[in-house]
């Protein structure tokens, strides 16, 4: 319930998702449900490195299943296209252990 | 939204027939199946378990174990596929980079 | 939007389908349930770390293995059009229950099951009670097969 209504707002909104493989998913938020699957358009994951820049994978429309989500984050577009993905350097994110 | 009764696959098709059903844990059996109920409980006989790399779980390997007739229970099931055309293949996807 | 509508769309369209274990499988979406169950044919299976490749003819995948699908971008569009279409169509779909049986009690049990259903689940239906109905009542034959 609460969950629903938390997700609601962010409808047609870019979010960031961080799933328990600890992957980074960056989309459009089209849709969801009472076990927070979600539907993610126009999505991108983000591949973090120490190594180099952050890289941008395009998947296109995605349905991510509620059970492999960690966190769901609204984006500040005007933020983000200020960002340079090519200088930002991160570890990446380990997979959740259950 | 149909689909809520009838299941979404109909196992009757694959009865008598060889399948290979995937397990939670990882675990990979191959067998004939004999029975199965709505809950995907099957029954597979002179069924074979395909054992895996020991230091790489995710390797099948082609060590086999003889497990005869099992039950496989339901909520166990990840995945069923009928044996009958399923083979190894080389690398189909035409993108050289796995990106 | 529902991702099980937006899935159910899907439908007849290719998509890839990674599990926990992370393996993928892309295939052509036959049939889905309302846990996310799903039916592919035409299958390839990818290992988890993309070394390995199994075709295979069709496989059941349970839902709760699944990790996320991809699915065409044009589905979406679909699912819009269908929805509202749906809508649409709701109140004639009332008219399909008559058929089959003559009298309103026993048409009632199954009333419900007739508005819940597809068309064509609908549609089937009407033809097998087709034979009888027709001989015992003329009422519900003239409707619902328009």
């Amino acid at each position: 319930m609460s969950t629903g209504l938390g997700l609601e707002s962010l409808v047609d909104q870019t979010i960031s998702v961080i799933t328990n493989d600890g992957r980074n998913i960056v989309g459009v938020l089209r849709g969801f449900d009472q076990a927070t699957n979600l539907i993610l358009d126009e999505s991108h994951e983000r591949v973090y490195s120490t190594k180099e820049g952050v890289q941008q994978l395009v998947l296109g429309l995605y349905i991510i299943r509620g059970d492999n989500i960690s966190v769901v984050g609204e984006l500040d577009e005007d933020l983000d296209n200020n960002l340079d993905m090519s200088k930002l350097r991160a570890h990446p994110l380990k997979p959740v252990v259950h | 939204m149909s689909g809520r009764k009838e299941t979404v696959l109909d196992l009757a098709k694959f009865v008598d027939k060889g399948v290979q059903v995937k397990l939670t844990g990882g675990r990979q059996v191959v067998g004939t199946l004999k029975g199965y109920d709505q809950l995907l409980n099957l029954v597979l006989d002179e069924a074979v378990e395909h054992l895996r790399d020991a230091d790489d779980p995710l390797k099948t390997t082609d060590q086999k174990r003889s497990l005869g007739l099992i039950v496989c229970r339901g909520t166990a099931v990840m995945l069923v596929a009928p044996t009958d055309g399923t083979d190894e293949i080389s690398n189909p996807f035409v993108q050289p980079d796995g990106a | 939007m529902l991702p099980l509508s937006l899935l159910k769309t899907a439908q007849g369209h290719p998509m890839l389908v990674e599990l926990k274990n992370g393996e993928t499988y892309n295939g052509h979406l036959v049939n889905c349930d309302t846990w996310m169950n799903i039916h592919l044919r035409e299958v390839i299976c990818t290992s988890k770390d993309g070394d390995r490749f199994w075709r295979m003819p069709e496989c059941y995948i349970r839902g709760n293995t699944i990790k996320y699908l991809r699915v065409p971008d044009e589905v979406i569009d679909k699912v819009q059009e269908e929805t509202k279409s749906r809508a649409d169509r709701k109140p004639p779909g009332v008219g399909g229950r008559g058929r089959g049986r003559g009298r309103d009690e026993s048409a009632a049990g199954r009333q419900a099951k007739g508005i819940g259903r597809g068309m064509e689940d609908a549609g089937a239906k009407g033809r097998g009670k087709g034979g009888p109905g027709a001989k015992s009542g003329g009422k519900g034959g003239g409707r619902g097969r328009g």
